[in-house]
């Protein structure tokens, strides 16, 4: 009887102590580890931006060949989803649910971000840096999502603002995608022209099949308008460029930062991207600059595969990721989701290779206080896909 | 009235690669009943073999763009030997999933090889010139891929119509045990149409490569191509032509009258119609089978 009385103390006191150390410990991290998840777009129509998920990686094994961040080194858990957000949805749960992600970072696109944002949030696991510049993201804001790309229409605006102001340009139009993605662009050059007192000339969307251009260039000749707005992926944008271009239809276009990989629309576009003004929120390729040397050194140098190109969307892949490395070394060792999130909302102008990003403490009826970045500056392509600064960085509210 | 005329020439011209790629999979359909989904995935290969030779080779065109068409018909040959002659007990709907999974095999292939960033194909012409005619514009590629593609139909029609090889695919076609006991080979009949139709897919590739090229880039040309097809009757080779045009115009048109976000529906809006009103499309004569 007595014995029998011992083992149920015994089972009982075992149990408690695997429950106490499962409530102690944060799920995704150990002694020697903290698991990070990201899907990006490996296969599929937008491949081209899977090197986001491939720069993280780089940043990553960077820093834990550097040994790690407090004694940890990442693990990064990169999977494909080819933008498809079934997909996205479908591995975000097996790598949750299985391994168990301490935090998310990154991720490419909206619509597949938007399929996991919502399971992400109720469990309150962080997830820091999507990439893409959706206003969904902190509209209305959530506590353990924070945004690094500037909005769409922030950089809507910005193109606006330079056209009509030191182009002087006075019929604008949008050529959009159209998609939430399109509309948020869209929406920036109203708001912006508003202020004007102009509107746009020409509203013309694009679906994401459509490869013949030209009846969208037709309606922008029609319109006459001499600044126009690319809001569509780089091989639209190019089609555009070239239809104009065989239609005899001069103008000036601007485009989104997703068009702003220069080297690469220069050589597609067979040179037609000489002159195409776009927005930017990260350093240029080529500058001259600590971090960037530092990352293209040690992290693109010495991990990335080898026939991969130093390109835009492969650095802002470690641009989006910075604020979770920065907040992660602030935590110290002791390292929670709840330390994490107080971290963050405590970057004031934290400036990386990108532009300078504030979080604040979580309001729910500001949704400032999850957008990190707030400016962009803009550039412009020179022949062989050089890229010319045209301004500063603009912060637009 | 210039708007009406510059939409109907951009349709054309845009109908020249649907025609092709919807030659190309009537070809097959007709011998073997089988839509084939891996016709644009064929061409797509292809044509990235062309951009291999041209790009890092350094081959001039004179030799990469024969090279290439020699290259798809070995293809398309190769593909109906080695995997579709090789599922014997399988029925037309197994052999289409068949065509669906080479489809995602050489998708695959193109991109591990060559990488998903977008990449344009040299060419002796640039795809950015125009010609006016009036006031109305039309590229110089257009221009030269409506030049190619009608020579390529007249050819072939003359050659299934009045050369011994283009007879024994017709017969082929129509009855295959016949033209067997007839003493023609029907399998190699069958080997030879699908590389005649990879050559055709092939052509169409290289006209639309030199805007942008992706792994992607053939399949709305190929599902528009099959629509054409579809409306023509899917075995008429001149209805997946007049088919294609039709398509290429009323795109165009509807883009720009009615609604251009609903430009890329339109294809599949005018199958349902032409399917409710003639099942068997625009120009296919309506078989039954007599028990």
């Amino acid at each position: 009887m007595k014995s029998k009385k011992l083992l149920l103390v015994l089972a009982m006191a075992a149990i408690a102590v695997t429950f106490s150390f499962s409530v102690q410990a944060e799920e995704g991290v150990t002694d020697t580890e903290i698991h990070v998840g990201q899907w990006g777009p490996q296969t599929g129509p937008a491949a081209p931006w899977g090197s986001v998920a491939r720069g993280t990686d780089a940043l990553f094994k960077m820093i834990n060949a550097e040994g790690g961040i407090h004694g940890r080194k990442i693990v990064h858990h990169m999977f494909d989803d080819a933008y498809n957000p079934a997909m996205t949805k479908a591995g975000v749960k097996q790598l949750q649910e299985s391994t168990g992600m301490f935090a998310w970072v990154v991720g490419v696109g909206t619509a597949p971000g938007l399929s996991v944002m919502d399971y992400l949030m109720e469990k309150k696991i962080p997830w820091v840096g999507p990439a893409s510049g959706s206003q969904h993201w902190i509209t209305p804001p959530q506590k353990y999502l924070f945004a690094v790309y500037p909005l769409y229409n922030l950089e809507a605006k910005a193109l606006v603002r330079y056209g009509v102001n030191r182009l002087m340009k006075k019929k604008v139009a949008i050529i959009y995608q159209n998609d939430d993605y399109g509309k948020n662009g869209l929406q920036g050059a109203n708001e912006e022209l508003g202020q004007y007192g102009m509107k746009l000339v020409a509203e013309v969307p694009v679906e994401v099949k459509d490869t013949d251009m030209k009846p969208h260039v037709m309606r922008l000749k029609k319109s006459g308008a001499d600044l126009v707005l690319l809001w569509v992926s780089p091989t639209h944008a190019v089609r555009i460029v070239g239809t104009a271009k065989a239609m005899n239809y001069e103008t000036q276009f601007v485009s989104t930062s997703t068009c702003s990989d220069f080297p690469l629309m220069y050589k597609i576009s067979k040179g037609l991207w000489k002159g195409v003004i776009a927005a930017a929120f990260g350093e240029l390729p080529d500058a001259d600059h600590y971090l960037m040397n530092k990352y293209k050194n040690d992290a693109y140098a010495k991990f990335a595969a080898k026939d991969e190109r130093w390109g835009t969307f492969y650095y802002a892949g470690m641009l989006f990721a910075e604020p979770f490395v920065e907040a992660l070394k602030r935590c110290g060792r002791d390292l929670t989701r709840e330390k994490l999130v107080k971290e963050l909302e405590g970057l004031n102008n934290f400036r990386g290779i990108g532009g300078s990003i504030t979080y604040k403490p979580f309001d729910p009826k500001d949704p400032s206080c999850r957008q990190g970045m707030r400016e962009v500056f803009l550039i412009e392509c020179l022949d062989d896909g050089k890229i010319k600064k045209l301004t500063d960085w603009m912060q637009i509210e | 009235m210039i708007d009406f005329f510059q939409m109907v020439v951009s349709g054309i011209a845009v109908g020249s690669s649907y025609a092709l790629m919807g030659l190309a999979m009537v070809m097959i359909y007709k011998t073997s009943e089988v839509v084939n989904f891996a016709q644009g995935e064929m061409a797509l290969l292809s044509v990235f073999v062309t951009f291999l030779m041209l790009d890092q080779y350094r081959l001039p065109f004179h030799i990469a763009f024969p090279a290439a068409l020699l290259f798809s018909v070995f293809l398309g040959a190769f593909l109906e030997f080695a995997v579709l002659r090789r599922a014997t007990e399988a029925n037309v709907l197994g052999r289409i999933i068949i065509t669906i999974g080479m489809e995602m095999v050489l998708i695959g292939i193109v991109s591990w090889k060559f990488g998903a960033d977008p990449k344009t194909m040299p060419f002796p012409i640039s795809p950015y010139d125009s010609a006016e005619i009036g006031s109305v514009y039309i590229s110089t590629l257009e221009l030269l891929s409506l030049l190619i593609a009608l020579s390529l139909m007249i050819s072939l029609f003359l050659f299934l119509k009045f050369s011994r090889l283009g007879m024994a695919m017709k017969a082929t076609q129509q009855n295959r045990t016949a033209a067997r006991l007839m003493g023609i080979p029907t399998n190699r009949i069958l080997m030879i149409t699908w590389g005649i139709s990879a050559f055709i897919g092939c052509v169409a590739g290289l006209l639309i490569a030199p805007v942008t090229m992706q792994p992607y880039m053939m399949w709305d040309p190929m599902l528009k191509g099959f629509a054409a097809a579809v409306m023509g009757g899917m075995t008429s080779l001149p209805g997946a032509i007049f088919g294609a045009y039709i398509l290429g115009i009323t795109e165009n048109l509807f883009g720009g009258y009615v609604s251009i976000e609903f430009k890329s529906v339109v294809a599949f809006v005018i199958i349902v119609i032409v399917l409710c009103i003639k099942p068997s499309g625009l120009f296919a004569r309506h078989y039954v089978k007599k028990v």
